[in-house]
């Protein structure tokens, strides 16, 4: 038996109990080949969480939460039914065209207000007289 | 009394009936979650919102094939579903590891405790290459040996729920055996 053939064996029981002709030959192959006797030890390791993690039991009382879930949906459910058409199509659009308005009214408002302008303006030849050219009033004054 | 019966008289009013259903089908749900999910507490959510959201969708239930096949397909795809949105959240994870308290998402195999410290450390290191291994596979490939090893379900079995050959579902439970074990091999060399 070469390698390809006893993985494939080994593939197909996967880390499980062998049996048969089998078993006698991919033993007596794992017992010279290395390689083959770690991937043998890898999968009986994988077969091993994966029966642990089958074994494991599900909460004793998930059935009643299960129930207790349904129970809650159809009550949601009859309780919906049960609201007028005002609480279920009118109110909110009320409530979206008060929002929509109160906006409309905010942005309208702040647009009306303008900013108060000065009356007195300042000429703009004044804007080219340069501070440092002018002479000092002291000059002139103590003359 | 059979399945379809139960369910006609649910679909009349008779809810209590479900449980029923709940009682026989909650271990293999339950055991399908385990087998993409490996935690416990997840597996047991999950399970109770695969059987609320098939109590929801019992109406379209036609009876083309067996409840039991029905409910595999809604458990199946909730689990790819939950794993996909677990991904993507894969980095929050990380950051509440390097900052704040982890919480444990592994499954953990029972240990004595006689058992070696050492051993314990090996072994948690060969679960978590294990989950690693499962969680890389292609999401099919994923899919049919959850239902082989988990479910200890049938090719044709398999092959229903998934809507596919026997011949497909045989070549997808190969290549994802031999994909574990390179997956493992190289974590081991590491």
């Amino acid at each position: 038996m070469n390698c390809q053939l006893c993985l494939k064996e080994m593939e197909a029981t996967f880390g499980e109990k062998l049996s048969g002709v089998s078993q006698t030959q991919v033993e007596a192959h794992i017992a010279e080949c290395e390689t083959c006797a770690k991937s043998y030890q890898l999968m009986k390791l994988a077969n091993k969480v994966m029966e642990a993690e089958k074994a494991e039991q599900s909460n004793p009382f998930l059935s009643t939460r299960i129930m207790a879930g349904i129970e809650k949906l159809d009550q949601c459910k009859e309780g919906f039914q049960h609201i007028s058409a005002y609480q279920k199509v009118l109110k909110p659009v009320l409530i979206s065209i008060s929002l929509a308005s109160a906006l409309f009214i905010g942005v309208l408002a702040g647009n009306i207000y303008k900013p108060v302008q000065p009356e007195y303006k300042i000429p703009i030849e004044m804007s080219y007289m340069n501070d440092a050219s002018l002479e000092s009033v002291n000059l002139f004054a103590n003359e | 009394m059979f399945d379809n019966e139960i369910i006609s008289l649910i679909l009349k009013g008779n809810r209590d009936k479900y449980q029923i259903l709940v009682e026989k089908y909650q271990p293999m749900v339950f055991r399908t979650c385990m087998g993409f999910l490996h935690n416990k507490d997840d597996s047991d959510d999950l399970t109770q919102d695969i059987f609320i959201q098939a109590y929801q969708s019992l109406s379209k239930f036609k009876g083309d094939a067996s409840f039991s096949t029905w409910i595999y397909r809604i458990a199946v795809n909730a689990s790819l579903n939950k794993v996909r949105k677990t991904s993507k959240s894969f980095f929050f994870q990380r950051f509440e590891k390097v900052f704040g308290s982890e919480k444990s998402i592994a499954f953990e195999i029972p240990i004595p405790d006689t058992e070696n410290p050492e051993n314990i450390l090996i072994q948690n290191e060969h679960r978590e290459w294990m989950q690693k291994a499962l969680n890389s596979l292609p999401e099919n490939q994923r899919t049919a040996i959850v239902l082989s090893k988990y479910d200890d379900l049938s090719q044709k079995e398999i092959a229903a729920i998934m809507n596919t050959s026997e011949g497909a579902v045989e070549a997808l439970i190969q290549r994802a055996k031999a994909n574990l074990r390179e997956k493992l091999s190289s974590f081991r060399k590491k």
